[in-house]
């Protein structure tokens, strides 16, 4: 059964991105099926990880062909790691590692999109990349321990 | 290109969806953001600020259709009449909607 986001998403002309809720296991499955891209969020923590592997095969199962893992709040070369060997271990392929970044909460905390708050904060550069490598397909990503 | 964003609460999803969606728009491509999260706040990371409120694209834009025994469903309204009715424009080619209240009438 189709549901009415997909059907808003299947007849749109634009790039669109939708923010699903937290668990694909909970998501309709019409609109995921709409969807030619995956970004499964994940932290450096066992829970966060674990969830992340779930969702991968879910996704597979439902016929969307193109599946990322994007590594958020990344405090350091253990954490990285930690989330390059569970990814590998789990065939989701990392596109973005995104260190730890105060600039989110700082923008959070004054309502402002952080991009607005600082367009050169270390989430927006990496998932800058991030956005070119969706678009057209090139490999890109930083090492995600907060280099400029 | 349609791009779904999951992940668990707190995992900083809706920074990382609202922050992307700018990047791609601002790489000149116009961008449709959907707010499929139980707890709307796509809008404010998007950078339209904490006051506004948008109205939620109602079920009644899909309909049923019985036919042959089989069930579909069809938009009752234009994409191009639901996105000026519901749709906010936030920077960089943005257009957002709040896709709460219709992505659970359709689950299954």
């Amino acid at each position: 059964m189709r549901s009415i986001v997909g059907e808003i998403v299947s007849n749109s002309e634009s790039v669109t991105v939708m923010d699903m809720e937290a668990s694909i296991e909970h998501m309709s499955r019409g609109t995921v099926r709409y969807a030619d891209v995956l970004l499964v969020v994940l932290e450096p923590y066992y829970r966060s990880m674990e969830t992340a592997g779930r969702t991968a095969p879910l996704a597979r199962a439902l016929g969307i062909k193109r599946i990322y893992g994007i590594a958020n709040k990344l405090r350091g070369a253990s954490d990285a790691e930690a989330v390059e060997a569970y990814c590998r271990n789990h065939e989701l392929e990392l596109i973005a590692r995104i260190p730890f970044d105060e600039n989110v909460t700082e923008a959070d905390r004054i309502g402002r999109a952080v991009i607005d708050y600082d367009a050169r904060s270390p989430i927006v550069k990496e998932l800058s990349r991030t956005a070119g490598f969706l678009l057209r397909g090139a490999p890109a990503s930083g090492n995600g321990t907060g280099g400029n | 290109m349609k791009i779904a964003i999951s992940g668990k609460g707190g995992s900083g999803k809706t920074t990382i969806s609202a922050t992307l969606t700018r990047l791609i728009g601002r790489r000149g491509f116009p961008v449709l953001a959907i707010d499929g999260d139980p707890n709307p706040n796509l809008i404010q990371a998007l950078g339209l600020g904490s006051g506004i409120v948008a109205e939620a694209v109602p079920p009644n834009v899909v309909a049923r259709e019985d036919q042959n025994g089989a069930t579909r469903h069809v938009l009752t309204t234009s994409i191009a009449d639901i996105i000026s009715q519901y749709g906010l424009k936030a920077p960089d080619n943005v257009t957002v909607l709040v896709g709460t209240k219709v992505d659970h009438a359709g689950a299954g």
